[in-house]
């Protein structure tokens, strides 16, 4: 027998058993308050099921989904919901971002009162950030219209949360200004992450400040700026508190994203099988996001 | 212990524990679902009737769950299917329909004897029928009105006792209004998407002749209820209607004078006289209520906005729920402080027992809409359908008013999403 031979068998992920019993106990929290409702939310999407219907529910098949096709407020919803958490996460990472690098310099008590600051919309509830922004926006008494008046940049107040094409940015700037403290935690934090003998030698090099951010900074930044946008995407897709406060998904359906399309298909109308089947689409989507942020998390590990 | 204590104290706690406890059997509780305890300014006077009602039946005690006018529905609708809903409930408008689809109301015919019904008005009753069988019990009623304010008239050069008839006198006097007070609305009207909104509009589109739902010839897209999406987009274009605004929210800007016409209900008396601390007579002096401007029908309307009290078949003490239910819309107690109280309304009684109860109808304004409005009021097509409908029609007329899209587009889309409803 050779030493090699003698030598215990390394445990490979092959070895490992798909399973392991220390983790049951999780697995099954996990299936029954996560698997149970995804589960039954299938089941439900392919049946005719009226909360108030005196006649139980029954299978359809495929019959809610083929609705969805031919459902010009769903496809509208759709677009709507890219819009909001794209141009929400979009803009919030730049500002984020940007606030980041421009604070980074300064030092001292004055960093923490500024820091302070601009962390501080981050700790309004999202429902108060709502009302706060319906009531700034509106269009007799809001202090916007007002601000704007005085000033003479403005003749007429504006229905901002009111016109079809003014209600999406509006809503998207208020949700800007909530999120934005949340990249500028983030970046910050990676900033700091930056080893100092990388910035060190840059500066040695003469490398000028635009230069050193482009070329240094950014790409140490990467990373911890996909990992939490891919966060704020996920968390964006589910949005409901803030566009129902401030709009209730108008006017019209121009403000209406998945979320409080599948709320008035269950609570309004309590057509409960086809809001499920909206439900798995808006899951099968945001699953992508899981998959695309487990994968980025990976590659930062 | 004292051998006294040993020998009767005793077996008297004793007596007296075991009295208690068959007291305590006998007693039942009443669970009630209702917003009047939800809402601030009626809470106290609700709370007040509940604890009458508990002294002068000391065998039932109310248990009340406070839940909001617009979460009502959907919690009661999701408690009927988890089986568990409660003794009684408080709605309006359309979710008593709602509720009764769910066929888990106890109709109430049988409970109502010839007494109460010969002194509840018929039209009270006439549309709480659901399936040919009586679904709820009025406890109170409430049309809108067409409410105006006499100083914003008069400071725009209109006469107050003179508010508009018709449409185009509404119109007019409304672009009076925009010119001489530019930070005041002319017409305060619910916009947002929900039932509720649906049933405070569905006047507006009568006196224009449409009815978007209910009938074989209801349409979204027929020429009377595109004219009411004209004119609603009028509305706006000229900044008389203040889109988005609940109702609930003009309340207070009409208490500063800020709001020329509100179309809305009798509580709005209390709201405005609450929040200006103003007498009665003050009150009479600054604000009138008519009936509805008529529009190209002819005819004016109204909604009724009243609440309903339901029972639920699954209640194991149907009884004592309806001995509740009979209290709350009958009894003079109740009629003087929670139907003619804070959030006044009227009850829907003919002849009332009691004279203070009586005298304190005797007023203008619930003289106008007992003798002029209540006569408009036109029920919409209730049911599950109108909830569905609500959403779709309710859009459109957002988009009517805050879009550029032709009227024609948005009247046939309405039709189309109703068809697929």
């Amino acid at each position: 027998m050779t030493a090699s031979a003698a030598a215990p068998v390394p445990r490979t992920a092959a070895a490992t058993p798909w399973l392991d019993t220390m983790t049951m106990p999780a697995a099954m929290v996990l299936a029954l308050v996560v698997g149970y409702p995804v589960v039954y939310t299938l089941m439900l999407s392919v049946q005719d099921y009226n909360l108030l219907a005196a006649t139980p529910a029954h299978f359809v098949g495929a019959q809610n989904y083929r609705r969805l096709l031919d459902d010009s407020t769903f496809w509208q919803s759709l677009g709507h919901t890219a819009e909001y958490t794209f141009g929400s996460v979009g803009i919030a990472a730049v500002l984020g971002l940007g606030l980041a690098l421009l604070t980074e310099p300064i030092t001292g008590p004055h960093a923490r009162v500024v820091r302070a600051l601009l962390l501080m919309p981050w700790a309004v509830p999202f429902v108060v950030v709502a009302f706060l922004f319906r009531y700034m926006y509106l269009q007799n008494g809001g202090a916007i219209n007002a601000l704007l008046l005085w000033s003479g940049v403005i003749r007429e107040p504006i229905a901002w949360l009111n016109a079809s094409s003014l209600a999406m940015p509006a809503v998207i700037i208020a949700n800007v200004w909530a999120m934005t403290p949340f990249f500028f935690l983030l970046m910050t934090a990676a900033l700091a992450g930056i080893p100092a003998e990388v910035l060190e030698s840059a500066r040695i090099d003469r490398a000028r400040t635009w230069s050193l951010i482009v070329d240094i900074k950014l790409p140490f930044l990467r990373n911890a700026l996909l990992v939490s946008s891919l966060l704020m995407i996920i968390a964006n897709f589910n949005d409901f508190a803030k566009i129902w406060a401030m709009t209730q998904g108008g006017p019209g359906y121009s403000t209406t994203t998945l979320v409080i399309y599948v709320y008035r298909q269950a609570f309004e109308t309590f057509a409960f099988g086809y809001a499920s089947a909206i439900g798995v689409v808006w899951l099968a989507l945001l699953l992508v996001f899981a998959l695309v942020y487990l994968r980025a998390l990976r590659m930062q590990h | 212990m004292s051998r006294f204590m040993k020998r009767n104290g005793l077996p008297a706690l004793v007596l007296v524990a075991a009295i208690s406890t068959a007291h305590a059997a006998d007693k039942v509780t009443i669970t009630f679902a209702n917003w009047a305890t939800a809402e601030g300014t009626t809470r106290p006077a609700i709370e007040k009737v509940i604890a009458d009602f508990e002294k002068a039946h000391p065998d039932i005690a109310i248990k009340s769950e406070s839940i909001s006018f617009s979460e009502i529905a959907r919690q009661l609708a999701l408690r009927v299917r988890a089986g568990n809903p409660p003794d009684v409930a408080q709605l309006a408008g359309n979710d008593t329909f709602v509720l009764a689809a769910t066929g888990k109301l106890e109709p109430l015919d049988t409970y109502v004897d010839a007494g109460l019904k010969s002194s509840l008005k018929p039209e009270s009753t006439r549309d709480l029928a659901y399936q040919g069988k009586l679904v709820a019990l009025p406890w109170t009623l409430a049309p809108a009105g067409f409410w105006y304010d006499k100083l914003v008239m008069q400071k725009a050069g209109l006469d107050p006792a003179k508010p508009p008839k018709t449409i185009d006198e509404l119109m007019s006097d409304m672009a009076a209004i925009r010119k001489s007070q530019p930070d005041v609305i002319p017409l305060a009207l619910d916009t947002t998407n929900r039932p509720f909104a649906l049933q405070s509009n569905w006047p507006w589109m009568a006196t224009f002749g449409a009815a978007p739902l209910g009938g074989a010839n209801a349409r979204a897209d027929s020429p009377q209820f595109k004219a009411y999406l004209s004119w609603m987009r009028d509305l706006a274009s000229k900044r008389y209607i203040d889109p988005g605004r609940k109702i609930g929210e003009f309340r207070p800007l009409a208490a500063q004078d800020k709001v020329a016409f509100i179309w809305d209900q009798v509580l709005l008396q209390g709201v405005i006289q609450n929040a200006g601390k103003m007498s009665d007579a003050d009150f009479y002096k600054r604000w009138g209520v008519t009936t509805q401007p008529a529009g190209p029908s002819g005819k004016s309307y109204s909604f009724e906005g009243g609440h309903q009290l339901v029972m639920f078949a699954d209640s194991q003490h149907k009884k004592a729920a309806w001995t509740f239910i009979a209290y709350l819309a009958s009894s003079p107690d109740a009629i003087r402080e929670y139907t003619l109280g804070p959030g006044s309304s009227l009850p829907p009684l003919t002849k009332l027992a009691s004279k203070d109860v009586a005298s304190k109808l005797d007023t203008p304004i619930y003289s106008a809409f007992t003798e002029r409005i209540a006569a408009t009021a036109a029920t919409p097509p209730y049911g599950p359908a109108f909830a569905a409908a609500a959403s779709a029609i309710m859009a459109g007329v957002q988009q009517a008013v805050t879009g550029t899209e032709p009227i024609d587009q948005i009247a046939s889309s309405i039709q189309q999403q109703l068809e697929r409803k």
